[in-house]
């Protein structure tokens, strides 16, 4: 049985959940039992380790549920096998902030190409290093620091 | 063009080509991002585009001779926009639309936006705004006009 | 031995409404797998968003869903109102609701004449076009922007309403409710519309739900969820409107729904515009000069119902004068997940119907 940590309320009179990350499969597939589907996943950088928060929406009751959980290792376990949408929503999520969910079959990046260096909404994540991308007539993408192989 | 007593026109055949190609442009529906609603209420019927001969939007580069370039390019997008801009057949021109296209606009700050799409491809003429209104846009398009009416005297 | 054919549709093509990429495996002419690229617009709205102030993040959540600019204004607003913890004034309010709904209006309109344009009905394009033009002449009054209006700001609008936008208003509904029914007739009375949609597109609701859908494509799966009525903001628990839904689940019921929507909304406007009270319209405590100077603290997640479904805003203060993180809940992001399950053993002629039905826009996709 999972464990609830502790319980508070966002400003939007929201109930935030706070669980242990290895109980969020059992606790979600409770929730999913009792009605609730996924609404979004944000990862939330606070520097020594990262928030990943949870949405979770019942059509019937119209209650809405922040459930988060920490995790110092960047890796969380996959929402994948209870609702389809976590499928592009983890993928955002990896793709941006970095974070490694287990057991998504498909998790490559979403909005930028595969080669891309760094997870750019990380607070390390350097933004005067740019990044250039071109295309070869395969239409396959290639990344790099120097600007001339850029268009 | 000189004007002949008997309603008759001398000119070169440079001279008359470009008029013809400056009053008959089709651009390329190179629609990115917001801008590309402002191109499209442009194309309709309140402030229709086609009273300066550039009424047939294509959708085929190959069809076209103008590429509106209508909203923030990415880096992800370039590439692409530049291989569709060498899909064009000569003579070609560009428009960029827009203060992304121009210089990456409210996006400068990012990563993965393009500081201005002339970057990538040659570009004939800017329009600032963001968006543009569909008047500053056929402004532009008649800009682009007198800039072919006037290239061999160049 | 089944042989496959790929096709790449995009990213610039006409029918995909923005710079989108799908691949297509198909089997002679039916679709077996649609693969979606997306990212051609990632243009790093919510990493921008950290480096500004709250204020100056108006002009990115303006660009997400760029035909629909008003209502993702309000999401942001609503979000971080709350995380100052500040009051907006009862005119304010409801001058928003109204410019809310009328950029509803608005951006379904530029839906309908595109979703037009992908069947290669061009005439209800130009009279849509028309019809946003006046609205956006009333936007222009009232807030000097065209499209991307930057009209709402923190603790209020940015300009109060004058008699004129009133009239101005007033007018426009009364030329607009005839010739609405005129554009619903163009799309109705062509036979070839008719069999392009009817039973095109099919979208179970336990798909639905469980991809995370919302708007006009969860309604048109016959599931009555509005953020409007789940969880009012403004003043939409003081308003009478009616949320449709449709049980056809294909592209012409979501059609039909749209529009049906979109007469809801000319009601809402109706009844709002009297009961616009006198008052101020702006808090004092967000005065413009004092507009960087806001602080944010904790957590807030907000929703609106935007033109495609919920459009949810997660904002996290840490007590300065910039958001820690900002994130989007795009809705056009989860309606487009859905296409590939929607479009499998449908012939490829028909996927473009299905996205023009679906009715995304790029910007707020990639954000």
């Amino acid at each position: 049985m999972y464990k609830i940590i502790s319980e508070s309320e966002d400003k939007n009179k929201i109930k935030i959940i706070n669980i242990d990350k290895n109980d969020l499969i059992e606790f979600m597939e409770d929730y999913k039992s009792k009605g609730y589907y996924l609404s979004s996943i944000t990862g939330v950088d606070m520097q020594d380790h990262l928030e990943v928060i949870y949405h979770i929406h019942n059509y019937d009751t119209h209650e809405y549920i922040e459930v988060k959980i920490l995790t110092t290792d960047d890796k969380v376990p996959s929402l994948t096998k209870l609702w389809k949408a976590a499928k592009g929503d983890e993928r955002e999520q990896y793709d941006l902030m970095g974070i490694i969910f287990e057991g998504h079959e498909n998790l490559r990046r979403i909005v930028l190409p595969d080669e891309w260096v760094g997870h750019p909404l990380r607070k390390s994540y350097d933004l005067k290093k740019v990044q250039y991308i071109n295309m070869d007539s395969e239409g396959k993408e290639h990344v790099s620091y120097n600007e001339n192989e850029g268009w | 063009m000189k004007n002949g007593d008997l309603g008759i026109k001398t000119t070169t055949i440079e001279k008359a080509l470009e008029w013809g190609s400056a009053n008959s442009l089709w651009p390329l529906t190179m629609g990115l991002a917001c801008c590309a609603i402002e191109m499209m209420a442009t194309q309709a019927a309140d402030l229709d585009i086609a009273r300066f001969g550039s009424e047939i939007f294509r959708n085929s580069p190959r069809q076209s001779d103008l590429m509106i370039v209508a909203g923030t390019t990415t880096k992800r997008m370039a590439p692409r926009v530049k291989r569709v801009y060498e899909e064009m057949p000569y003579p070609k021109y560009v428009i960029a639309m827009g203060v992304c296209v121009i210089q990456g606009g409210p996006y400068v700050d990012g990563y993965s936006v393009v500081m201005g799409v002339d970057k990538v491809v040659p570009v004939d003429v800017y329009i600032p705004g963001c968006p543009p209104s569909p008047q500053a846009l056929t402004y532009g398009i008649m800009t682009l006009q007198k800039k072919i009416k006037h290239e061999t005297d160049r | 031995m089944a042989h496959y054919t790929e096709l790449n549709i995009g990213p610039i093509h006409p029918a995909v409404h923005g710079i989108l990429k799908f691949k297509v495996k198909l089997q002679e002419e039916i679709i077996e797998d649609v693969e979606i690229t997306l990212g051609f617009l990632h243009r790093n709205a919510e990493k921008i968003c950290e480096l500004n102030y709250y204020a100056d993040n108006m002009v990115y959540f303006d660009r997400m869903d760029y035909i629909d600019a008003m209502n993702m204004e309000l999401g942001y607003l609503t979000a971080v109102e709350k995380l100052m913890d500040m009051e907006v004034p009862e005119r304010a309010q409801w001058i928003r609701m109204i410019m809310a709904e009328l950029n509803r209006l608005a951006a379904r309109l530029v839906g309908l004449g595109a979703f037009g344009l992908d069947m290669g009905m061009l005439t209800p394009f130009f009279h849509c076009f028309i019809e946003r033009e006046k609205i956006q002449k009333i936007f222009v009054e009232a807030s000097g922007g065209r499209q991307e209006v930057n009209y709402m700001s923190i603790g209020g609008v940015y300009q109060d309403f004058n008699d004129q936008i009133i009239n101005d208003i007033r007018e426009f509904l009364k030329e607009f409710k005839p010739y609405l029914e005129d554009i619903y007739g163009m799309f109705m009375h062509s036979e070839i519309f008719w069999q392009r949609n009817d039973g095109i597109g099919i979208l179970e609701p336990d798909v639905a739900l469980d991809y995370g859908v919302t708007g006009p494509l969860l309604r048109g799966s016959g599931i009555a969820y509005d953020v409007r009525k789940d969880a009012p903001y403004l003043f939409y628990d003081k308003v009478n409107f009616n949320i449709p839904i449709s049980h056809k689940k294909d592209n012409m019921g979501r059609f039909i729904l749209k529009v049906e929507e979109m007469r809801q909304s000319i009601r809402i406007i109706e009844q709002s515009i009297d009961k616009i009270p006198d008052g101020p319209y702006f808090n004092n405590k967000a005065k413009k000069s004092m507009m960087l100077r806001l602080k944010g603290d904790g957590e807030v997640f907000s929703r609106v119902e935007s033109e495609n479904g919920e459009f949810g805003v997660y904002v996290r203060g840490n007590g300065t004068f910039k958001p820690w993180r900002v994130h989007v809940r795009s809705p056009a992001f989860k309606n487009i997940s859905v296409v590939p399950v929607m479009a499998k053993g449908m012939m490829i002629a028909d996927l473009i119907v299905i996205i023009g039905s679906v009715d995304t826009v790029i910007g707020e996709i990639d954000r």
